[in-house]
């Protein structure tokens, strides 16, 4: 009665991959969010300089970018559902976040703090990067929607 | 009856039954449809969702429709 058809290694039915899959992606949630503390616990914490932490700090900013990216590409954000005004509030939401934090870092917990043109042309860099990583998302959701509408024709 | 009606909607008692008619035991079902033993024993109670996919392949192995086995009409 049995089938021959079974991987000779690891034989995982849909349901196990279907459980592995949750496992997975919440103990990956949990690893993010580690290293988000570990890192905030090492700059306003211990106190250390960023090129101390930098190995984690790259990792985690290529991840999060990375996932996000494959996330838009592979089809799992229905980002044509999403209304302009919702992208350019988050956007706008970004660059208010990016500013509270490099205020809070400069400003709160250094001292002296930084002058407002210092500010200013930190403010400028925030949005830079921000507009940069929308650009790379914007790019990688137009690259999935095409990919996903040739495999449709 | 509400209490078979709870029954009856909770656990897939029309794969079981289907099962036993086709005299297979859930270690054989699941076999010959490529899953493993428990992934039958939670649909057969209810407890997971088989894909599309693996219901046609329940149904083709019981030789039952999929209106047969997987379809409440009390839904």
């Amino acid at each position: 009665m049995k089938t021959n058809n079974k991987k000779p290694f690891l034989n995982m039915d849909e349901r196990n991959r279907q459980v592995a899959n949750k496992v997975i992606s919440i103990m990956y949630f949990l690893t993010i969010i580690a290293m988000v503390g570990i890192i905030f616990y090492r700059q306003f914490v211990i106190g250390q300089a960023i090129r101390e932490f930098e190995d984690i700090a790259v990792i985690l900013t290529v991840n999060s970018l990375f996932l996000l990216s494959a996330l838009l590409y592979f089809g799992a954000i229905p980002i044509r559902q999403l209304k302009l005004k919702s992208i350019v509030l988050i956007y706008f939401l970004m660059i208010i976040l990016g500013s509270l934090f490099t205020y809070t870092k400069y400003n709160i917990f250094e001292s002296p703090g930084l002058s407002y043109e210092q500010l200013f042309e930190k403010l400028i860099i925030i949005i830079l990067i921000i507009s940069l990583i929308f650009l790379f998302y914007i790019i990688f959701s137009i690259l999935g929607n095409r990919k996903l509408d040739k495999e449709l024709e | 009856m509400e209490y078979l009606y709870y029954l009856y909607t909770m656990v897939n008692l029309k794969l079981k039954i289907a099962r036993v008619e086709c005299r297979l035991s859930q270690q054989e079902l699941a076999d010959l449809c490529d899953v493993t033993r428990q992934t039958i024993g939670l649909i057969e109670k209810g407890k997971y969702n088989p894909t599309l996919n693996l219901c046609i392949k329940i149904s083709r192995v019981l030789n039952k429709t999929l209106n047969d086995l997987f379809w409440d009409e009390n839904e």
